[in-house]
């Protein structure tokens, strides 16, 4: 799944160690998740949401081919 | 304060040495070159190599902001309890042969080790419920999915070999070190791109 997670954090310069503190998990999580290399959980989903004042939607989007197939 | 210098850690240095003591220990004891109790104790010594390794390893997973509370109290229950296994493997073995054989102080001797095993995995099964960070909860479930499938692969395949008599029998409490090593690898898999900040 793509999420535009880098960039959210570049817009507060808030460094992963940052987003990590603010969601109680490790900093390799915050970078597992913003590489795509795991997807969070739906809890973990909205806490991500809620630290960046946002709906989950415009933080995590849909893979390309799964949207063009709806 | 003098400020020291930090060498890079080498926890695959460490895992080389101990694997490679171990081939050798099993060499000299499948040769007959040494004699029990000789190669438990060997064995036991060997684990000694586990403490740099794990510091190593401790070292690269703080240097890549992996480590939570949940993993330090892990860490801590696990060591003090292969700390223990070490101890009563080394004491065990060496005083099995001055023992009664089939007395009741044997059977408690062989039977203790399980204490220590069964601390390991309540360990396991603890971090599990305590470790809130998911992706590292995931990590570690499937490094004890590859240590247990490490073991499974390797005991069946040996076990058939033994059967048609192509390798020496070993005893079956090589499980445990099989499996920690499986788990070791299991840990040691997950990419590790995109470490930017």
């Amino acid at each position: 799944m793509n999420n535009r997670l880098r960039v959210l954090r570049a817009e507060r310069r808030w460094s992963q160690q940052d987003l990590a503190d603010r969601l109680d998990v490790s900093r390799q999580s915050v970078n597992a998740i913003e590489t795509g290399k795991y997807d969070p959980s739906l809890p973990l989903a909205f806490k991500i949401a809620d630290v960046f004042e946002l709906a989950i939607e415009e933080i995590f989007l849909r893979d390309v081919a799964e949207a063009a197939a709806e | 304060m003098t400020e020291s210098v930090r060498t890079k850690p080498k926890p695959g240095l460490w895992a080389g040495l101990f694997t490679a003591n171990m081939g050798v220990i099993a060499a000299l004891f499948a040769t007959g070159a040494v004699e029990p109790p000789v190669p438990y104790i060997l064995f036991a010594l060997n684990f000694a190599l586990l403490l740099p390794l794990i510091k190593a390893s401790r070292q690269v997973y703080e240097d890549r902001g992996a480590v939570t509370r949940a993993m330090r109290d892990y860490n801590r229950r696990f060591l003090t309890a292969s700390a223990v296994y070490s101890v009563g493997m080394i004491g065990a073995a060496s005083i099995a042969n001055r023992i009664a054989e089939a007395s009741p102080l044997l059977w408690a001797l062989a039977i203790a080790p399980m204490l220590p095993a069964f601390a390991m995995i309540w360990a396991m099964m603890r971090y599990l419920r305590e470790e809130s960070d998911e992706y590292q909860r995931y990590k570690a479930v499937r490094a004890s999915m590859v240590g247990l499938g490490f073991v499974l692969v390797l005991g069946t395949g040996w076990g058939f070999l033994e059967t048609f008599g192509l390798v020496p029998h070993i005893w079956a409490w090589w499980v445990f070190p099989a499996w920690a090593i499986g788990l070791a690898l299991g840990m040691a898999l997950p990419e590790s791109g995109g470490e930017a900040a």
